[in-house]
């Protein structure tokens, strides 16, 4: 058995297009997609801050020294003047202004006797800009000067401002802890992100090592070797299976270390409280869960390969299995669903609401010991019908 | 001594409305089962080499692949120096080497690999290996690609190291299918004095084979097989006396041919 192992993982690891999938494509695919949304992101972000911003006031002379604080921050804004009843809509679809304030006649600094006031921002939101904060900065400084003048005509010293301003307060004090919190946020993502990769880095070296076996013409001399099936089968899941956990952790760990590169500083600390928090025997279980569910998959993929009777019919059937196999993922995050009552006997969701019990540190670990063995008997069911499908002259010579 | 007697194989018809019109007029193709062999006995005694004969589809394949304990039959028996083949299949496999007609290298291991990791299949140590490897080298002339990887290959360098492979464990019968089929000249005599070796060593050799003048040179049985029947078995001598030495017409006469059909079969495909 571990004679077709290790001459499987030989040929697999000298197969250019096997080590791109497994190795090549996560460890530069991902920095490279966080690299360049970060870059692009952060361009337009960058560019949407300090861009100079063509505006019109109409109404000016009501709010003279908001007006007057735009026209004076140059670096910021640049007045336009607007033609006789101007289509504010055209002006700024045609890029003439980028926003109108319209401020109306009634505005009046003493808001005691006027009463609020609302101003009209005519703009174009569909894009990524900063209108809406940036205008919102010299507004608001104008309207926090009329609200505490506002308060001192009335007499009010800063505890009755505060009651009047804010009368109940809720102030939230959450018994979960930090790790509980950040375990329910990436616990979902985290087993669907990792049993699709489990799958994806499995499936280039399933479809070579049953149909491309028989495409080859090679299985007959495996078939005709005193090697016993069920070992030569053997042989096989378990390189499909190392190159599944290979794959996932592969990519999971360039994740990790682009992120922190990326990133730098704040993530490296938030990566760190993370690491603190879960523990190791936690990463342990996480990992021990997911045995079973790559035994399944290199069994099922495996089965499927073998049935096919090229390369191409294999990674057909393989694609529909992605569908499958997602779907009791996908399940598990959505809200409301937990590790109770029926969904701890739904296959592989359960596997994947528990990793995220254990990653918010709430597991039972008396259901996970439940859960795992449930696992692992689907897993050897699997195998064994692998085992018997490898068997059949039908499936071999079709 | 090796002995077959009775042989049936059928195959299901996945979708009969997808078979050609052709192969609906086989009368092998019984309702949703094609019997692909029907009838097949021959015999090869110890040092012997038995050329098996056929027409295209006549059943060769089939039976050469149940020989080798790829296809388990539906009827029949198959012995190997008393050994019942059909009973203890993995036993049989240690006494048999075999070299199918569509066999395929790895492509990313060497030829040496190739034959290596055949050889450990068969419980081989790697200094025995080895040796043998060193060996088939020199007989079949594969110094110069044997660590190189496979898949560049060309089809006489993947024939010598396939052969070599089916035979790495010194097996006690050599099974051949076409062993020689789209080889050049080089690689065909290659090939032919490496079966003529294992005969002078006594180790019996069963090949199927199209090329008639293959069979006179190496063969002491001929067995001829058509519609999956055996049609003619016995020595070259009685093979080639059933046209007077004209082989070409003994062939055509076990399948009750003349060269007149033949060609009227030709000038009507």
């Amino acid at each position: 058995m571990w004679l077709i192992f290790k001459k499987e993982f030989t040929e697999l690891l000298r197969d250019k297009k096997t080590i791109m999938f497994m190795i090549v494509l996560p460890v530069l695919l991902f920095p490279l997609i966080i690299g360049v949304t970060v870059f692009f992101t952060s361009m337009a972000v960058d560019k949407a801050e300090n861009k100079v911003l063509n505006f019109a006031v109409v109404g000016k002379q009501y709010a003279p020294d908001i007006y007057q604080s735009m026209v004076q921050e140059t670096d910021k804004f640049n007045e336009v003047t607007l033609p006789e009843n101007a289509d504010y809509a055209t002006l700024i679809n045609n890029e003439t202004v980028d926003f109108v304030l319209e401020i109306p006649e009634t505005f009046n600094p003493d808001i005691l006797n006027s009463g609020q006031h609302t101003l009209t921002l005519y703009l174009n939101d569909a894009g990524l800009n900063k209108v809406r904060s940036r205008v919102g900065e010299v507004v608001d400084k104008y309207a926090k000067e009329y609200q505490v003048a506002a308060f001192s005509t009335l007499g009010m010293d800063e505890a009755q401002q505060n009651a009047l301003l804010d009368p109940v307060i809720i102030e939230r004090e959450n018994i979960a802890d930090d790790r509980e919190v950040w375990g329910e946020r990436l616990g979902g993502m985290l087993p669907y992100f990792i049993f699709f990769l489990c799958l994806q880095g499995a499936m280039a070296p399933a479809s070579d090592l049953g149909a491309g076996e028989k495409e080859r013409g090679t299985l007959e001399t495996l078939l005709i070797s005193p090697m016993e099936r069920y070992k030569v089968v053997l042989g096989k899941f378990f390189t499909i299976g190392a190159a599944g956990v290979i794959c996932a952790l592969i990519t999971v760990t360039s994740m990790a270390v682009w992120g922190l590169l990326i990133s730098q500083g704040m993530a490296i600390e938030f990566v760190a409280d993370i690491m603190a928090m879960v523990g190791i025997a936690d990463f342990v279980l996480i990992f021990l869960m997911l045995v079973p569910v790559v035994a399944i998959f290199a069994s099922v993929l495996l089965s499927l390969s073998i049935y096919a009777r090229s390369f191409k019919e294999a990674q057909s059937y393989m694609g529909a299995l992605m569908m499958v196999v997602i779907f009791p993922v996908l399940i598990a995050m959505m809200p409301g669903v937990e590790l109770k009552g029926g969904w701890i006997w739904v296959p592989l969701t359960n596997v994947a609401l528990a990793m995220k019990e254990l990653l918010k540190g709430t597991m039972d670990y008396f259901a996970l010991f439940g859960i795992f063995a449930s696992t692992l008997a689907i897993a050897v069911a699997m195998l064994t019908f692998c085992v018997y499908w490898f068997n059949k002259e039908k499936v071999l010579f079709r | 001594m090796i002995e077959i007697n009775g042989l049936a194989k059928k195959f299901p018809v996945e979708s009969p409305k997808k078979l050609s019109e052709q192969e609906r007029k086989d009368p092998r193709l019984r309702g949703r089962h094609f019997h692909s062999v029907k009838d097949v006995s021959f015999h090869c005694e110890e040092g012997q080499v038995l050329g098996l004969l056929g027409p295209n589809g006549a059943g060769k394949t089939t039976t050469l692949r149940i020989l080798s304990t790829a296809l388990k039959p539906d009827k029949g028996e198959v012995s190997i120096n008393g050994h019942n083949v059909l009973s203890d299949p993995t036993i049989a496999r240690r006494k048999i080497g075999f070299l199918s007609s569509s066999t395929g290298l790895y492509g990313r291991l060497t030829g040496r690999e190739n034959i290596t990791y055949v050889g450990k299949l068969h419980g081989l140590g790697d200094s025995e290996v080895a040796s043998r490897i060193a060996d088939m080298a020199d007989l079949l002339d594969m110094h110069s690609f044997l660590d190189r990887r496979a898949e560049n290959f060309s089809s006489g360098m993947k024939q010598k190291v396939s052969i070599a492979r089916a035979v790495i464990h010194q097996p006690e019968l050599v099974i051949l299918d076409e062993p020689t089929t789209g080889l050049d000249i080089m690689a065909t005599s290659t090939v032919m004095a490496f079966i003529r070796r294992l005969k002078e060593k006594g180790t019996p050799v069963i090949f199927s084979t199209h090329h008639l003048d293959e069979v006179q040179e190496l063969c002491d049985r001929v067995s001829v097989i058509n519609v999956g029947e055996t049609v003619f078995d016995g020595t070259l001598a009685q093979f080639s006396s059933l046209s007077d030495g004209r082989m070409h017409d003994s062939f055509l006469k076990t399948l009750n041919q003349t060269s007149d059909e033949e060609v009227s079969n030709v000038v009507n495909l």
